[in-house]
């Protein structure tokens, strides 16, 4: 299936990996010269020093054994216990509630999409390992940026996006014939009504959890030109995009959808369409992922590895644009913390070259750099057709709080669910206008 | 020896004996202390005025400071009066979480006392395998909320669930049912769940309540020619009412602040449709960071249980006068 | 005859056994759960072969992966650690209040034990984020006790209501005779009431061992290293795993968190019931 767009690009990506693997020869040896030095001249902190990071259980378990097994290497490097401590994503926010609340908890927490502009007054300024990690790696992609620069200072140092991607399977598509994924929402609901009817719905989740509802609900919203608040800041939701935005989803959900998805968590729709339930998922690389590591359980209804056939594709465009959201992470150095300084120098070890790369190696394309530079990383070369997509997927996101910046207010909107919510209400029957006006007047607390 | 008795012991026998216990005269300080009612009192009940005044008192004052302040999380905030208040009251999902606290409480309340009323007169009978029964049946409460709540919510999986298996395999239904994907569903779930927990609790109250009214009572109704159901609300129910208004009364408070249940159960979804005060309360507090709202959202729930008591209170007062 | 039999069945034998399975099915299903193959536990409900209320592969996988690579043990250990540090404060507290309570006449009697009682209504979500602050000024935060002083708040109330309740059907008498044979009235107290009242005294510890095991609030947030972790939490927080709630596991976990507490109350069942029944009384 080489097309001759394909075979350049291969070339391209064979050339810049030349380029990356001579460069990075170059600068790695330097930087992990340079860290074991730093490492050696390093303070010699206190015995028993130790140092809690709090981080989201991985999509993909392995990132999280190669994360222990870093600290490992840390505390030998470091000269302070480093210990990893995962917790169930959707819970993170209640823990740096509580943790801010009592002044005590983990020394670095990791920050998902724009928390770094909530919790601003509990975050140390990065703003010097945000100037280093740009050197290194080249400047960040948009949403890493806008997600972690609050009036002007950094206040978390970014670590990775999971690009979200509708994964489908191409044999059930190609059965009601349809050769290609649909590059619009519109035509999305036809196919999707098709597969229903052969008891393939799609699946995607309108709960209350962090990742695949908002990279579903915002997008959304966007592409049907709709959008929170103006520049300035102010409510400006009820439009006609969202009502058109709300009326296609109130459709969809009927024709095309599982509707048990109104009490999906991130995790149900993969289990769904490992399961064979579902034909097609905004999400992670996850479920690929899954389903090639347990190719032996997991099989489809002609008995061979599922895993052979699954796709991906963007998601769909709407009538004003084909945005995505992807989450972006970083990690967050807390202010009640009594070993800052040993945070910093972690998190600059952390986030080097050689150990980024390590770990993003592991993660098999789940994961992806903070900047452009890990597009060109060997790993896109040897990874699996279906998996290519996920380098480039980061490009086009915007971030919460559009068209206004991405506030403290953005977050405590997204933390309350709304735009999920107003999509939530539509799919279970009520009028388009009238979720979008509860949506307006849920805004309107928040932003004025 | 003769020993004189020192120091104006005006009431004293005078008695000379070398008895240790100074009784009948002038008792020690410490002694008198011990004897003093008051001061008795007072010792035993330190410890308990201490712990629960620095951990209950205390805070519930903060709490109610807070309620007044917008506090956020890092954010000391300022005084805003009542403002969270107004604002929590014109929150759509408040009053929907307001509501459906009422609905669960008021439903589970009334299915747990009619089904463990009935398995209460069930097990007041003789029958053998009596004490395991009455063991097996304890153990819904027994067993920690949150680990059989995950059973069921297992049970109840949009996916996977075994109860829509079974229906589907028996007939009853040809699509899945939204167990916890709808609103109005998930509260239901949510109420079986609570009575399947909380009726032991009731069954084995009210049974031991029975076992206090004597035989002969039933006997002298049945041979005036009462029937079952006669003499069960002529007889039983009078003098059970004292029971079960105690028994009533404390799975209301319980069950009106659930947190744990809809938590695991729910977690307050699908969009917000199964919130409960307390679950609320915790999301805007904890999840959101916006302390001062999710204090004001808990302290709805205070003036609904203080009614609850006062009246029960005033019942068994005429309960007991009567 | 043969009526009386069928009337019997109908309102007795089917009722009770619709009972016994409704309250123990739950319990079967976590069994069953936590020890099939995760292919099985994930297979598609229109599958042939779905045969969900028995296994023919048990296996003790997840038994072994919730023991070997979590802290579960761990978490059985310091929740039992704690319900039994928190039963005994609360014991302690508890039979003082209730003697005083009710067996003493002092002033601001009927006052002191309603505002006791009271603090009973005051909902744990409200006080949680004002102790967090009091926990961070006692240097508490992520240690069992700041769940063994918190714990008290609501497990003495209900002790001290119980214990008043089995005091006050103690006669008076008793304490009058030992008095005029030389006691003081904290002697009294001390080797002749108490005594009486051991089964009460276990009939609330016993209660209160099970509140204490089934808290869950205060734990979740006052707590945070995996290692200082209740078994309600642990399995909340840690068991549901990224992209894979660990069904198998979970239900383990719920499993083998239930059984110190099933345990303990069934050696001591009568206590319970006749504490639950006692105090309602009372």
């Amino acid at each position: 299936m080489t097309t001759p767009e394909h075979e350049a690009s291969v070339d391209a990506l064979n050339v810049s990996r030349r380029v990356f693997l001579a460069g990075s020869a170059a600068a790695g040896a330097a930087v992990g010269l340079e860290g074991i030095l730093a490492a050696r001249r390093a303070p010699a902190y206190a015995q028993g020093t130790r140092l809690n990071i709090v981080r989201w259980v991985d999509f993909i378990p392995a990132c999280d054994v190669e994360l222990k097994r870093q600290a490992g290497d840390a505390s030998k490097a470091l000269g302070a216990e480093v210990v990893f401590e995962f917790i169930n994503a959707n819970d993170l926010q209640a823990r740096i509630t509580a943790a801010m609340q009592s002044g005590a908890g983990p020394d670095i927490i990791q920050m998902l999409h724009n928390w770094p502009h909530l919790y601003a007054n509990g975050l140390v300024d990065v703003s010097d390992l945000v100037a280093w990690q740009v050197k290194e790696q080249g400047p960040l992609y948009h949403q890493s940026e806008a997600n972690v620069k609050v009036g002007g200072k950094y206040l978390a140092l970014p670590h990775g996006i999971v690009p979200g991607l509708i994964a489908y399977r191409k044999s059930w598509l190609d059965e009601i014939g349809a050769s290609a994924f649909p590059k619009t929402y519109d035509e999305l609901r036809e196919v999707g009504a098709k597969l229903k009817k052969k008891g393939h719905p799609i699946g995607q989740t309108l709960g209350h959890t962090f990742g695949d509802a908002p990279g579903w609900a915002y997008p959304l919203m966007w592409n049907y030109g709709g959008m929170e608040t103006t520049k300035a800041g102010k409510t400006a939701i009820d439009s006609k995009g969202t009502v058109e935005a709300v009326k296609f989803m109130s459709a969809f959900w009927k024709d095309a959808c599982d509707e048990g998805g109104l009490a999906w968590d991130d995790t149900n729709n993969n289990r769904a369409f490992l399961a064979g339930e579902i034909s097609a998922s905004l999400n992670g690389a996850s479920i690929y992922i899954a389903a090639k590591r347990g190719q032996d359980k997991i099989k489809d209804d002609k008995g061979e590895p599922m895993v052979r056939d699954i796709q991906h594709a963007r998601l769909p465009a709407g009538p004003a644009g084909s945005w995505s959201y992807h989450a972006a992470f970083a990690h967050g150095v807390m202010k009640y913390g009594k070993n800052q300084k040993l945070a910093k120098d972690f998190l600059k070890w952390l986030h080097g070259k050689e150990q980024f790369g390590k770990w993003f190696q592991v993660a098999e394309g789940f994961s992806i750099g903070s900047t452009k530079f890990w597009e060109q990383h060997p790993l896109w070369s040897t990874i699996d057709e279906p998996m290519k997509l996920f380098r480039t997927a980061a490009d086009n996101s915007r971030v919460f709080g559009y068209a206004g910046p991405p506030s403290a207010k953005a977050t405590e909107a997204y933390s309350k669910y709304i735009i999920v919510d107003m999509f939530a209400k539509g799919a279970q029957g009520m009028k388009a206008e009238d979720a979008v006006k509860w949506a307006s007047e849920e805004l309107k607390k928040i932003y004025g | 020896m003769k020993k004189s008795i020192a120091g104006g012991s005006g009431g004293a026998a005078g008695m000379e004996v070398a008895l240790p216990h100074p009784r009948t005269s002038r008792p020690s300080g410490l002694t008198r202390f011990l004897e003093s009612e008051r001061l008795l009192a007072g010792m035993l009940l330190t410890p308990t005025v201490l712990l629960l005044g620095v951990f209950i008192a205390y805070p519930f004052v903060m709490g109610v400071w807070l309620s007044l302040t917008n506090v956020s999380v890092g954010n000391p905030g300022e005084f805003v009066g009542l403002k969270n208040f107004i604002k929590a009251w014109n929150d759509s999902i408040f009053r929907t979480a307001f509501y459906n606290t009422f609905f669960y409480t008021f439903w589970a309340t009334i299915f747990k006392l009619a089904l463990g009323m009935w398995l209460a007169l069930l097990l007041n009978r003789h029958f053998r395998g009596k004490r395991i029964v009455r063991a097996a049946m304890l153990l819904p409460f027994i067993v920690p909320t949150v680990l059989s709540t995950f059973a069921w919510r297992w049970m109840f999986d949009p996916t996977f669930s075994v109860l829509n298996w079974l229906l589907y395999q028996t007939g009853f239904i040809t699509t899945k049912l939204p167990f916890l994907s709808d609103g109005t569903y998930g509260m239901w779930c949510a109420i079986v769940v609570n009575t399947w927990r909380g009726m032991p609790f009731f069954a084995i109250s009210l049974l031991a309540g029975l076992q206090t009214i004597s035989p002969d009572l039933q006997e002298a109704a049945s041979l005036d020619g009462a029937n079952g159901w006669h003499r069960f609300w002529h007889v039983t129910w009078p003098l059970l009412k004292p029971v079960t208004l105690v028994v009533v009364v404390f799975s209301i408070i319980q069950t009106f602040s659930d947190f744990q249940l809809i938590y695991v159960l729910t977690g307050g979804g699908p969009a917000n449709a199964t919130h409960l005060l307390a679950t609320y309360a915790y999301q805007i507090g904890v999840a959101t960071g916006l302390l001062g709202e999710g204090a004001a959202v808990s302290l709805f729930m205070l003036p609904v249980l203080f009614i609850v008591v006062w009246v029960q209170l005033r019942y068994l007062r005429r309960l007991e006068g009567a | 005859m043969i009526e009386r039999r069928w009337k019997r069945w109908v309102y007795f034998y089917i009722p009770i056994t619709v009972f016994v399975i409704g309250t123990l099915f739950p319990f079967y299903w976590m069994l069953i759960t936590s020890i099939r193959p995760d292919a099985e536990l994930y297979r598609s409900w229109r599958a042939v072969n779905n045969a969900p209320f028995w296994t023919l592969h048990p296996t003790l996988e997840h038994y072994r992966d919730l023991m070997a690579k979590t802290t579960f043990p761990i978490w059985l250990w310091n929740t039992f650690f704690i319900a039994c540090v928190s039963t005994a404060i609360s014991l302690f507290c508890g039979l003082l209040a209730g003697y005083a309570l009710g067996r003493l006449k002092f002033p601001m009697a009927g006052t002191l034990g309603t505002s006791i009682f009271v603090t009973y209504l005051v909902p744990p979500t409200l006080l949680f984020i004002p102790l967090a602050s009091i926990i961070r000024t006692f240097q508490l935060g992520d240690t069992p006790w700041a769940l063994i002083l918190t714990y008290p708040t609501f497990l003495i109330p209900f002790c001290t209501w119980l214990l008043m309740g089995y005091f006050k059907t103690i006669p008076k008498e008793l304490e009058e005779c030992a008095r005029i044979d030389g006691a003081t009235r904290f002697g009294a107290m001390l080797r002749i009431i108490f005594p009486i009242a051991v089964p009460g005294i276990l009939s609330a510890g016993i209660f209160a061992f099970t509140l204490s095991w089934n808290e869950f609030i205060y734990a979740l947030v006052f707590l945070s290293s995996p290692e200082k972790k209740t078994v309600p939490v642990g399995v909340v927080s840690e068991l549901i795993r990224g992209d894979i709630y660990f069904w198998g596991q979970l239900m383990a976990g719920a499993l083998l968190g239930s059984i110190p507490v099933a345990v303990v109350y069934s050696f001591f069942v009568e206590y319970y019931v006749t504490g639950l029944t006692g105090s309602v009384k009372g």
